[in-house]
């Protein structure tokens, strides 16, 4: 029996990322496994980017995805340096024939050249060799199929119909996407071993966004990690899932 | 490609409040080309008793006529209907005895079962396929779309749910997760049993 070097391995894990009117919601489970063991209860996967450039969630093998936040990081600090402003987040290059094994969903940037007055919102949902496609909602990982067809129903009113003389809402309030996303997770969590232990969800809010008020302060607790000043605010919301 | 890919189709059942519901999809394909949108893969085995078959398509029916069978003997037997609980027992030691040559299925069952001291109790089973019994509380899957099925289900199910909300909340379960999976859909068949009869339902979906 021939045995070789295997280079990849699966870390387990699933991210989740919902754009509404005004913000975007990025979310990961903290749980790191292989195999039936857990490698760890806490391993970030959702990472904020510097400069108002968004969050970024990986999720396949956890070495290529810290190590694909490195390099992105790196080249947006590079870009910086040598053209004086901000590189506008498309591509960043991919190894076609050795490639990163993430999956990644890029969230919480806004379009270029759209006014403030009608942005464009979405969270964008990439392939382990760059493929990409911009929607308003995508569940990725170990639990995907679990979460996808829930969003489905619950974000786009998939299969349903609305009571007559009505319609359903175009977007989303955040207090409600939150919601969404807790259940998603803990129903996730119920079914899929290599999902649990810590959720963390990082809130991406556009200027001039009310979509705080909603919320009760005390029923979740934020944290702060607004980096720039140009109005746009970032938060983290951190839960507990199941342990088993 | 697994054989209990090759036709495709997906199982749910689901606790509510003296009740119980059942649902399927219709499709019957080879591989990826759609043969049949109208394949029936889930039957009555009393009044109060239905057993889903998905998987193979030919154990479909053969097991469908193994099972009629077996619970004719029982009631011609015992002299009175089988129970749900021991039609479960009976589903698994059918599937045992081809232990090492199994039937590609994996059924899904739903019934009203009558307790000592009169009262109804509802039921559900899903067993592997070789005969694992799974007796659980509040909803079982089975079939190529069972991983959507869990996360829809997971989601929207909630325990005392009447027959009326019962009924949505399969439906939509059962809708959502086959549009996410290309070998289950094609059209759905929903049956609610309670104490005193049973509401068959053709869903509207998606027929791509």
């Amino acid at each position: 029996m021939q045995h070789a070097f295997n280079p990849y391995t699966e870390n387990g894990g699933t991210i989740l990322a919902i754009a509404g009117a005004d913000f975007t919601v990025i979310a990961g489970d903290t749980r790191q496994s292989e195999g039936y063991s857990i490698q760890t209860r806490y391993a970030p996967k959702v990472f904020k980017l510097c400069h108002g450039q968004g969050v970024l969630a990986v999720n396949g093998f956890a070495a290529d995805g810290n190590m694909f936040v490195k390099k992105v990081k790196q080249r947006l600090e590079w870009y910086r340096h040598a053209h004086a402003k901000d590189m506008p987040i498309r591509s960043i290059a991919p190894r076609r024939f050795f490639p990163y094994y993430v999956y990644n969903i890029l969230g919480g940037i806004e379009e270029d050249g759209r006014s403030s007055i009608h942005p464009v919102r979405g969270v964008y949902s990439f392939d382990p060799v760059g493929s990409y496609e911009r929607e308003a909602c995508r569940a990725a990982g170990a639990a995907q199929a679990l979460v996808q067809p829930f969003l489905d129903n619950q974000i786009y009113f998939k299969n349903q119909t609305p009571a007559p003389g009505t319609v359903f809402p175009q977007h989303l309030p955040l207090s409600t996407v939150l919601e969404i996303v807790i259940d998603s997770f803990t129903g996730a969590t119920e079914r899929h071993i290599e999902v649990g232990d810590g959720l963390e969800m990082y809130v991406v809010l556009s200027k001039n966004s009310n979509a705080l008020q909603g919320l009760r302060a005390d029923a979740h607790s934020f944290q702060e990690v607004t980096s720039t000043a140009d109005g746009e605010r970032v938060f983290v919301i951190r839960r507990d899932l199941k342990k088993d | 490609m697994s054989i209990m890919d090759h036709n495709g189709g997906s199982v749910i059942a689901m606790v509510g409040k003296d009740c119980v519901a059942i649902a399927a999809d219709m499709r019957l394909g080879n591989q990826a080309l759609g043969i049949s949108s109208n394949f029936q893969r889930v039957f009555p085995v009393t009044d109060r008793i239905f057993v889903g078959l998905p998987g193979l398509a030919s154990d479909v029916a053969t097991l469908h006529e193994r099972f009629r069978y077996r619970v004719n003997m029982y009631t011609i037997k015992e002299g009175r209907e089988i129970e749900p609980e021991t039609f479960a027992h009976l589903v698994s030691s059918t599937l045992y005895e081809h232990r090492f040559g199994p039937y590609f299925i994996e059924p899904v069952m739903a019934g009203i079962s009558k307790t000592p001291t009169g009262k109804t109790k509802p039921f559900i089973a899903a067993t592997d396929l070789i005969g694992c019994l799974n007796f659980a509380k509040d909803f079982v899957v089975a079939g190529t779309a069972s991983t959507k099925l869990y996360g829809v289900a997971e989601g929207l199910w909630e325990p005392d749910l009447e027959p009326e909300d019962l009924f949505e909340t399969i439906s939509q379960t059962m809708l959502n997760a086959v549009d996410r999976d290309a070998f289950s859909g094609w059209g759905a068949v929903v049956h609610v049993i309670t104490k005193d009869k049973v509401i068959t339902r053709a869903l509207k979906g998606r027929m791509d």
